[in-house]
């Protein structure tokens, strides 16, 4: 276990009271993610690397029964919880955060516009970074914009690396983008209509982790795209995926409207 | 060079713009051939998904129309509407998509001629705008 590993251990589970915890550790080299019970070696816990730790959460959550888990949170993590809290996929008393400020380096590479969690346990809090290649889109003419975003889905493999590395992309067995009315079986590349149809589904939840465009194969900038929806959505609607305070998820309810059984499918 | 026909699909609800087509028909109001009606229970069952593959697949315009705010028969399914569109305009505009190619408008059971004079405004709109791009991009 390194020092690391040992703060972390001693915020989890002796400040804070938590049954288990999730981070990412070194593997070999690489990076995985872990969850030990109180008591357990965490080993070797690395934070330089942007591990997608609340999808691993999404699919391990169904097995804990019982007990606290805390995990490590970026901001963009903090606000998918909120997100998936507000879905009822986790019960937000269940849920320990252990905030972790991302690196400028992290900072820059997101363009991330809201790096600092509420609450800082680790890393020293960045500034917020521009997204310039949003900004050079939105000046060009719509036709050199479609030229620019035709030339970038041409790449598209239909891997959906997007979708499954998503920590919002919530739908085990009925995702849109497997309908084959609207992506047809053998197309690759998958067409523009792919794209257009999970930007429409993200709208409302996308965080901006950037774990879809750094899962990409292809390169495409889809974390661009994500933050000009949500742009977008904030210019229309005021809402901006991840708020704690904006209950009812914004295109699949009303105003004040109550959640159905079914909010946790797309 | 022949002139410029666009494509368009019309979604319309089943209890009021459809009438309203109905009407605007039995009224024999004159208006543009180029719009294909499609038959929907309610402007919240389009999904905004459909709009999109059918653009994605060259069509020239996607005209939605729905009963009057207020007037839905399911009570709250055009609010819904009104609450997705403006998104998903948003959503073409930002891939370089003209957002004019998608409308959503509200046309009553007794309004044949607003029906008349909407499908008549988009289809020159839509001629001013000229074909789909899309139809010529082979992805």
């Amino acid at each position: 276990m390194n020092d690391l590993g040992k703060a972390l251990a001693k915020i989890a589970f002796e400040e804070r009271g938590a049954d288990f915890l999730l981070a990412a550790r070194d593997e070999s080299g690489n990076v995985a993610p872990v969850l030990v019970s109180k008591g357990e070696d965490v080993g070797d816990v690395r934070i330089d690397v942007p591990y997608q730790l609340v999808m691993v959460l999404t699919k391990l959550y169904p097995w804990l029964e019982k007990g606290k888990v805390a995990i490590v949170t970026r901001r963009c993590d903090e606000k998918a919880l909120n997100e998936l809290t507000k879905r009822g996929i986790f019960d937000a008393k269940r849920i320990i955060k252990v905030g972790l400020a991302c690196s400028k380096e992290q900072v820059a590479k997101c363009r991330c516009s809201d790096p600092v969690p509420s609450r800082v346990d680790f890393g020293e809090p960045q500034k917020a970074a521009q997204d310039e290649l949003s900004d050079r889109l939105l000046k060009m003419t719509a036709e050199d914009r479609m030229k620019f975003w035709i030339r970038q889905f041409r790449k598209c493999n239909k891997c959906f690396g997007c979708t499954t590395n998503c920590p919002v992309c919530f739908c085990d067995h009925s995702c849109v983008l497997e309908e084959r009315e609207l992506v047809a079986e053998k197309s690759i590349p998958p067409g523009v209509v792919f794209h257009l149809v999970r930007s429409f589904h993200l709208a409302d939840k996308c965080i901006e982790c950037g774990e879809c465009e750094r899962s990409c194969p292809a390169d495409i900038p889809l974390l661009t795209l994500r933050k000009m929806v949500n742009a977008d959505m904030k210019e229309l609607y005021k809402y901006s995926a991840g708020d704690e305070k904006a209950v009812s998820p914004l295109l699949t309810t009303l105003e004040g409207e109550k959640l159905e059984d079914d909010a946790d499918v797309c | 060079m022949s002139e410029f026909n666009p494509t368009i699909l019309a979604f319309c609800c089943n209890w009021c713009s459809y009438a309203g087509a109905d009407l605007a028909g039995v009224s024999r109001l004159q208006m543009p051939p180029n719009v294909h009606v499609i038959r929907v229970m309610c402007s919240a069952a389009v999904k905004p998904e459909y709009a999109f593959k059918a653009l994605s697949e060259g069509i020239d315009g996607v005209l939605v129309l729905g009963c009057h705010i207020g007037d839905c028969h399911y009570l709250t399914g055009n609010h819904r509407t009104k609450k997705r569109f403006p998104v998903a305009q948003r959503i073409l505009r930002d891939v370089g998509i003209d957002e004019r190619r998608l409308r959503l408008d509200w046309v009553s059971a007794a309004e044949g001629e607003k029906f008349q004079q909407v499908i008549t405004e988009f289809v020159s709109d839509i001629k001013k705008i000229g074909p789909n791009p899309l139809k010529e991009v082979k992805l």
